[in-house]
């Protein structure tokens, strides 16, 4: 279909896009991007805070300069653009900063508690004051690792054959399921945990345990392989479908054959994304499977140490070398997240390249 | 061989009745065009053959299609195997992305779990059905999707031709193809039809006077479901309609 | 509605487009009987642990959920969560009030500021932050953010003070709603701003540049076309930030004082209250009484995200159309 013509709009008067911004109002840019900053650094020379003189001192110079320039350039409205495209960057500049501080506290922090032993040895005959050359998260990370996986290898079926359900097939109940998967992704950690606590512990069914954990990870990660995997089929085009169909297949092999490895990118990032909504949830945790000092390998027996509860345990004691401890754990947790996030958006990436090269 | 016709089909989408009272004969080997302006019915029609219409949602159907005297929407009858002796080629060329330019031919054995004992000799000869083997034999094993637009069409009727249908049908074909790659599928076209039943829908009525021997007018007037205007052979609705309508469409008065 | 044919038609036949084979009957039971483990599994949520939330919500009446006593000392003993639901309210409101204006900006940016190549490195910023776990989160802002963010509640004391919203009895800034509000916006501006920015980038690119090159300015499209087109679906982004905000434990733990004296509007005082986390500290050394009045706590909680939530995706459908 051609484009549609829309009747003629009268051409402002005044537009000249053809018209190349002046050296004049160029060197009104400059002064406006470089003059607050100069100002903010004065402030700061001469005593005030730091987030004063950003706040009180820069912003006000770099609007009114921003407001003079704009108004130089293009009028009327260059004023409102320029506000509106400084607060636009200034928010913008404060969530990057909350990130990077974040991060970078992790790290560094993190950093000076984190060893080779840190990684191997448990916390047997570990206090809360023992200096850091002793001890470690080992059995946390392999708690983590098993509570992670026995709640991954329970969800993942279970999340996409919902997705199936949700894009493959016309179920009645479909919009129900929807909506449902939606509410159960707000649903509150604590609460999963504490369900869990009442069907088994609190009925006395089963002590603390690493597999009651594993339970209370479900409802949390359900939700997001759910959604990811079902936009990801969804994204499979229909015509695909439809090809197979007409080859003579059941719905089973058509989707086993052609809709799902056209999915499979998406399929991929939907467990990784889940793997990391779950890693570093803490309160579930604390409810079902509390704490150990020594390597638990089993998840169907005893409590079991997770690397959340470990850095929440130690953050609670209050002492400096168990804080240090609790960075440590922050960073393992950072790097196991990091991990999932790169391999996910690896994976991804390489879908979008080798759709391009066609 | 099959034997395939359409008896008072009638399609509605949810509460719109968009085909009404539809009486096609397909005759074994030959090649039928379904002409019409857009939106008659005529692509609607044609997914009804081989049950492909039920998949869209909201889809209804009254009349019978019969397939070797038997209803294919008798409830004895197993969809699947209706497209397995119906195959089917879309408007748009829809070869499989994940599988190479062979795994492609051979995907109808795979998704309807067939086996044979000579694949490479089953995909040579339904890539040279389709006039395209020369282009690809050496080549086979790269992605589907590295072929131009002509060529996985063409890809898309070998993938079709190596399950053996008794009937193919064609969902404008060419409608997103050049005119070198269309010229190409029309030759296809008129070899095939030589042991096939084609059943296509074109809006290029250059086309169906090329490749067809008999042809079927569609038109929906004015918010009516649509109807067969004119059936007969291609010489005849061309040359000496017998319906004005079909006289102004053929002659480009309209459409 | 054109079913005024002369000729009656025929019949409409029921058109199955259900599985024939067997094979095909499985695969679809299978994914069936999926889909509605999710049914099973809310309604089972509910269902357990309103039997063990029940005893509480027996003894303590409607108390339970406006008082604001919580003693398990004396007997009979009183749970009253008043303090702790308002507190849980009170935060998750002043975080979307930090975290609106930084993801709207965020979205902004990415999509209408940013060129592509700088766009997407921001979005995976944004995705980075929405993958950090909430412990983390709450171990910066205990150890890092809080003395900063003291700090500034001193700056607005000593400014405003004469507010009652920036009053504070004492002299101690830290562990107040204030702080836990900043670090409840960290959590919820990636979720406000990815669902902002997916609509955004669905807006219609012709009416945008249309805008402007009419003269409008980017101000003004931004105010009169693109704001009013994806309200909707930035509301719907917020409430499910309010949900996350709601439901959020450790972090608001480890960075607010829990106190049963209920705090309406004071900010930056060090008193606050949180259903969850006031569940998890409590759940420690609880007896079967107190557990069962920590369960009716983790009903009303569930129920309100649970409202907020389904208004959130009725919204953002609503607001998505083009998602079938």
């Amino acid at each position: 279909m051609e484009k549609v013509i829309t009747a003629p709009v009268a051409r402002p008067a005044t537009a000249e896009p053809w018209k190349r911004v002046a050296p004049a109002s160029r060197l009104m840019l400059i002064v406006a991007s470089v003059a607050p900053a100069a100002f903010g650094a004065l402030a700061m020379v001469l005593g005030l805070r730091f987030e004063l003189a950003l706040l009180f001192v820069f912003l006000p110079v770099q609007l009114v300069l921003g407001v003079i320039a704009g108004r130089r350039i293009s009028g009327k409205r260059g004023q409102s653009d320029a506000i509106l495209q400084i607060f636009i960057i200034f928010f913008a500049a404060t969530v990057f900063v909350l990130l990077v501080s974040v991060v970078w506290s992790v790290i560094e922090s993190g950093a000076k508690a984190i060893s080779w032993q840190f990684f191997t040895q448990n916390n047997v005959y570990i206090s809360p004051t023992t200096s850091l050359e002793y001890g470690g998260v080992g059995h946390a990370i392999i708690g983590t690792l098993l509570v992670v996986l026995l709640s991954t290898v329970v969800t993942v079926p279970l999340g996409i054959a919902t997705a199936i359900y949700l894009t493959e097939t016309r179920g009645r109940s479909r919009s129900v399921v929807r909506t449902l998967i939606q509410a159960m992704s707000g649903l509150p950690s604590v609460v999963s945990g504490l369900f869990i606590y009442a069907l088994f512990i609190a009925s006395g069914i089963t002590q603390y345990v690493g597999w009651a954990g594993s339970l209370a990870l479900i409802p949390l990660m359900l939700p997001t392989v759910t959604r990811v995997a079902e936009e990801s089929l969804f994204l499979v085009p229909q015509e695909l479908r439809n090809g197979a169909l007409a080859l003579g297949a059941p719905a089973w092999r058509a989707f086993w054959i052609v809709t799902m490895p056209a999915a499979k990118s998406g399929l991929i990032t939907a467990v990784l994304l889940g793997i990391a909504r779950i890693i570093g949830e803490t309160a579930p945790l604390v409810i079902t499977t509390f704490a150990a000092n020594s390597t638990n390998y089993n998840v169907f027996n005893g409590p079991i140490a997770t690397l959340p509860t470990y850095l929440y345990q130690f953050t609670a004691y209050g002492y400096d070398t168990s804080i240090q401890r609790a960075w440590g754990a922050a960073l393992v947790i950072l790097i196991l997240v990091a991990v999932l996030f790169v391999s996910a958006r690896v994976i991804t990436r390489k879908k979008k390249t080798s759709k391009k090269v066609k | 061989m099959a034997n395939l016709s359409a008896e008072n089909v009638n399609v509605w989408f949810g509460q719109r009745h968009v085909l009404k009272d539809v009486n096609l004969v397909f005759p074994k080997n030959e090649v039928t065009a379904l002409i019409g302006p857009s939106g008659c019915g005529k692509s609607t029609f044609i997914r009804t053959l081989n049950r492909m219409h039920e998949l869209i949602p909201g889809a209804g159907l009254a009349g019978k299609v019969v397939l070797d005297g038997r209803d294919i929407y008798d409830a004895g009858v197993d969809p699947v195997e209706v497209r397995l002796r119906v195959g089917m080629v879309f408007q748009k060329p829809n070869p499989f992305p994940t599988m190479s330019i062979k795994e492609n031919v051979l995907s109808g054995l795979k998704l309807s779990n067939r086996k044979t004992s000579d694949a490479d000799g089953l995909v040579e000869t339904a890539l040279r059905r389709a006039s395209i083997w020369n282009e690809v034999k050496d080549r086979l094993g790269d992605p589907a999707i590295s072929l131009s637009g002509g060529q996985q069409q063409r890809l898309c009727i070998a993938r079709s031709l190596a399950m053996e249908p008794e009937i193919l049908l064609m969902d404008e074909p060419c409608s997103a193809l050049d005119p070198g790659s269309t010229r190409r599928i029309e030759e296809t076209i008129l070899e095939l039809s030589e042991d096939m039943t084609i059943v296509i829908v074109t809006h290029n009525m250059q086309q169906a006077q090329r490749v067809s021997s008999r042809t079927a007018f569609f038109l929906a007037e004015d918010g009516n479901p649509g109807q067969v205007v004119e059936f007969g052979s291609t010489e005849q609705v061309f040359n000496q309609p017998i319906d004005l309508r079909t006289n102004d469409y053929v002659n480009g008065h309209f459409g | 509605m054109s079913q005024n044919e002369t000729t009656a038609a025929p019949e409409r036949r029921s058109l199955r487009a259900k599985p024939f084979a067997k094979a095909d009957r499985i695969f679809y039971r299978v994914s069936t009987i999926a889909a509605n483990s999710s049914i099973v599994l809310v309604s089972l949520i509910l269902i357990f642990l309103g039997i063990r939330a029940w005893p509480a919500f027996e003894s303590q009446g409607i108390g339970f959920v406006f008082g604001s006593t919580w003693n398990t000392s004396v007997e009979p003993i009183v749970m009253q969560i008043g303090p702790m639901l308002w507190g849980s309210i009170l935060l998750s409101i002043l975080g979307v009030m930090l975290a609106v204006p930084m993801a709207i900006s965020i979205a902004y940016f990415i999509v209408f500021m940013a060129g592509k190549k700088l766009g997407s490195s921001v979005s995976v910023l944004v995705d980075l932050l929405a993958a950090l776990p909430s412990i983390v989160l709450g171990l910066w802002g205990l150890l890092v953010f809080s003395p900063v963010a003291a700090d500034w509640a001193k700056m607005l004391h000593d400014a405003l003070g004469f507010i009652p919203i920036f009053a504070n009895s004492g002299d101690n800034f830290l562990r107040s709603p204030f702080i836990a509000s900043w670090v409840v916006a960290v959590m919820i501006v990636p979720i406000i701003a990815s669902i902002t920015r997916e609509i955004f980038s669905q807006l219609d690119r012709e009416l945008i540049s249309a805008s402007l090159a009419l003269g409008a300015g980017r101000w003004s499209t931004f105010r009169r076309v693109i704001l009013p087109t994806a309200a909707g679906g930035i509301v719907g982004g917020v409430l499910l930030g309010l949900g996350r905000a709601l439901g959020e434990t450790v972090a608001i733990y480890f960075v607010l004082n829990l106190i049963f004296d209920i705090n309406i509007f004071n900010i930056l005082e060090p008193k606050g209250g949180s259903v969850a986390s006031m569940i998890m500290s409590k759940f420690g050394e609880a007896s079967t009484a107190e557990v069962s009045g920590l369960m009716a706590a983790g009903v009303v909680l569930f129920l309100v995200t649970l409202f907020v939530n389904m208004l959130a995706s009725y919204i953002v459908a609503k607001a998505q159309p083009w998602r079938k």
